[in-house]
């Protein structure tokens, strides 16, 4: 292993899976087996480019490739859409805590999530699946803006809906016209009577303005601040807790974080932006 | 010779030479009113005077560079070892700014080889202030015009020359190794260093009357989670960045990526958290897009968070953001605002100082 901290794990894409009008999935295998547990997150760098944080969507059971879900956003994203197979790309991580799977254990499951926040909720999903078992039940509750705009659409309205211990609502700001369930944010399909509160944590993942309204809607239901686990991304550089740039409050996002609970951060300001 | 603590030489230039012989010396220069430092050149040095106060640029140059490599594709790039080199002149606040960022830096499970092979080859020789500048305010962060620890060597000018002191094994054995240049110190010139440094002490604490703070500075800053002060302060800042950059503490960086002729490069290069887009993500969101709120967040964290996590102030009180600076933000106004306004709140904690 490289004594050098910035030195990424060296990798090819060797699949791109087109998602949505402004979402891919990349299939990444890096030249070293990369184990990683849900809701850490990598440092992917384009070479001569940029590199950017992104929480890989495939489940951490798998070591020889990982999926990372990435959306049209800034700079480095957009040049990262124009790449084929067989781009080279250096990984770096795994970086931060995730979801704390094992506190999970016995409870049921409470998973809010919107657009490209589905992404890291993928890998959580699937880690929760796998060991189904364990806990009472999975329910989730994902928005999207339009049907176009759900990733994993295959899956997501398919083989999840048919799991034994999972269940799932979904909703769109804005119908197709063929679109058979719900019409409206992702706070419209939530409701007190989906989960038993006493027993339940909650996970929230998306767009930082639904992070914000699904927390206020859930603290409403009674759900206590240190039950509610939010994944925090913010721009994580080095993902080492030093360049800074991912402070929040005492927090560095990519060494406390990603996965909060709200508790740990409801004091500082600004921490929807 | 045997192990003798405290040594005197009647000039300096044996001693730099002696050090010179062995490895790269950057000594202090003055420029203007200000210090820098260059390397020491044997042959054209007359003498080397002694800095009365600390250079204006930041240690963290020589541990941190402004920029440096950081990666390299496709063959990756291992940290290499490097000279021995030796700072002279350096004074308790850079000292006490090299233990900060070896937190940092040398953080278990997060070392930073590259920081730390420069650390290791580095021969510090530290100097007593003599006349502390008008925006030094050490004391009142905990510190001392003349280094208690963290150095090889140390320098006290008395009379009819300079009494050295060990303040390692190296310095130690530097000594040893060389006690043809020393003649051991006597009693009264202890006493006379004594004398200097109470002295120049003192006159730190008059400049610093005003800021006799009778909470911790973390309270007063802990408290200021929603105060307006940081606005108002910030009304005048130009965004220069000068604050963080000179700064010996501050230490956040940005890891950016570039092409060379035939390979890749990641390059690390010093950030300020003065930046708008500092903590911008991609999705364009800003958590501190208000120059207040920036300002707030750097008070935050040397004054708080970095010592919640380290057990450490990450301000050393050197004021050389109070040089340096554009756009008359001061650190010592924003900290007595603070204070006035702590106290017009009737919150003093009596807590007992950290």
């Amino acid at each position: 292993m490289s004594q050098n901290l910035y030195q990424p794990v060296n990798g090819e894409i060797v699949d791109i899976i087109d998602e949505s009008p402004t979402i891919k999935s990349f299939v990444v295998v890096p030249e070293e087996n990369f184990r990683f547990a849900t809701g850490q997150f990598v440092e992917l760098t384009l070479p001569g480019e940029g590199e950017a944080p992104f929480t890989p969507s495939s489940s951490p059971a798998v070591t020889e490739k990982m999926e990372i879900t990435i959306m049209k956003a800034g700079r480095v994203t957009a040049l990262l859409h124009q790449c084929e197979k067989g781009q080279k790309v250096g990984i770096r991580g795994p970086y931060g805590r995730g979801y704390p799977v094992d506190d999970y254990v016995g409870k049921e499951i409470y998973i809010v999530g919107g657009g490209v926040g589905l992404a890291p909720i993928r890998s959580l999903f699937l880690t929760l699946v796998d060991r189904i078992g364990d806990f009472k039940k999975v329910v989730c509750r994902f928005g999207a803006r339009t049907p176009a705009d759900f990733i994993y659409k295959n899956t997501l309205f398919g083989s999840w809906q048919k799991i034994d211990g999972v269940n799932i609502k979904l909703t769109v700001d804005k119908s197709d016209g063929q679109w058979k369930e719900n019409v409206g944010v992702v706070t419209t399909i939530l409701s007190p009577n989906d989960v038993d509160i006493k027993n339940s944590v909650a996970v929230v993942c998306g767009p930082p303005i639904m992070m914000k309204f699904a927390t206020l809607k859930l603290l409403e239901f009674g759900f206590p601040d240190e039950r509610i686990y939010l994944s925090m991304e913010k721009n994580m550089s080095c993902g080492l807790g030093k360049c800074g740039h991912c402070m929040l409050g005492q927090y560095y996002v990519c060494k406390e974080g990603p996965v909060f609970t709200y508790d740990q951060i409801k004091r500082y300001p600004n921490i929807w932006a | 010779m045997s192990k003798v603590k405290n040594v005197f030489i009647s000039e300096l230039k044996p001693l730099l030479d002696t050090i010179a012989g062995q490895m790269d010396v950057y000594v202090p220069r003055k420029v203007g009113e200000h210090y820098i430092f260059e390397r020491y050149n044997p042959s054209a040095a007359a003498d080397v005077a002694l800095n009365n106060i600390r250079v204006c640029t930041p240690v963290k140059e020589f541990l941190f560079p402004l920029r440096e490599l950081a990666a390299v594709f496709p063959e990756p790039l291992e940290p290499k070892d490097i000279k021995p080199f030796a700072i002279f002149g350096l004074k308790d606040c850079d000292v006490r700014s090299i233990e900060i960022l070896d937190k940092v830096f040398m953080e278990k499970e997060f070392e930073d080889q590259f920081y730390i092979r420069r650390r290791e080859k580095m021969f510090i020789v530290t100097s007593d202030c003599s006349n502390p500048a008008q925006s030094c305010f050490c004391n009142v962060m905990g510190g001392h015009p003349y280094a208690q620890s963290g150095f090889d060597l140390n320098i006290s000018q008395i009379s009819g020359g300079f009494m050295i002191e060990a303040g390692s094994q190296k310095g130690g054995d530097f000594i040893q190794k060389h006690s043809q240049l020393f003649t051991v110190a006597g009693q009264d010139q202890l006493a006379e260093r004594q004398k200097n440094r109470e002295r120049t002490q003192k006159q730190l604490e008059q400049n610093n009357a005003d800021m006799k703070f009778d909470v911790p500075v973390n309270t007063i800053v802990e408290n200021s989670q929603d105060s307006e002060v940081y606005d108002q302060q910030a009304a005048t800042c130009v965004e220069c960045q000068a604050c963080t950059r000179v700064c010996p503490t501050c230490h956040c960086f940005y890891l950016y990526d570039s092409v060379q002729k035939d390979y890749f490069v990641k390059m690390k290069m010093w950030d300020s958290c003065m930046r708008l887009a500092y903590a911008r993500v991609a999705g364009g969101e800003n958590p501190r897009k208000v120059l207040g709120d920036r300002l707030r967040h750097r008070f935050m964290h040397k004054l708080s968070y970095f010592l919640d996590r380290y057990g450490i102030d990450m301000c050393v009180g050197c004021g050389r953001c109070v040089d340096a600076e554009a756009g008359d933000v001061d650190i010592r106004t924003v900290l007595k605002k603070l204070y006035e306004e702590l106290q017009a709140k009737g919150k003093k904690k009596t807590e007992a100082v950290r």
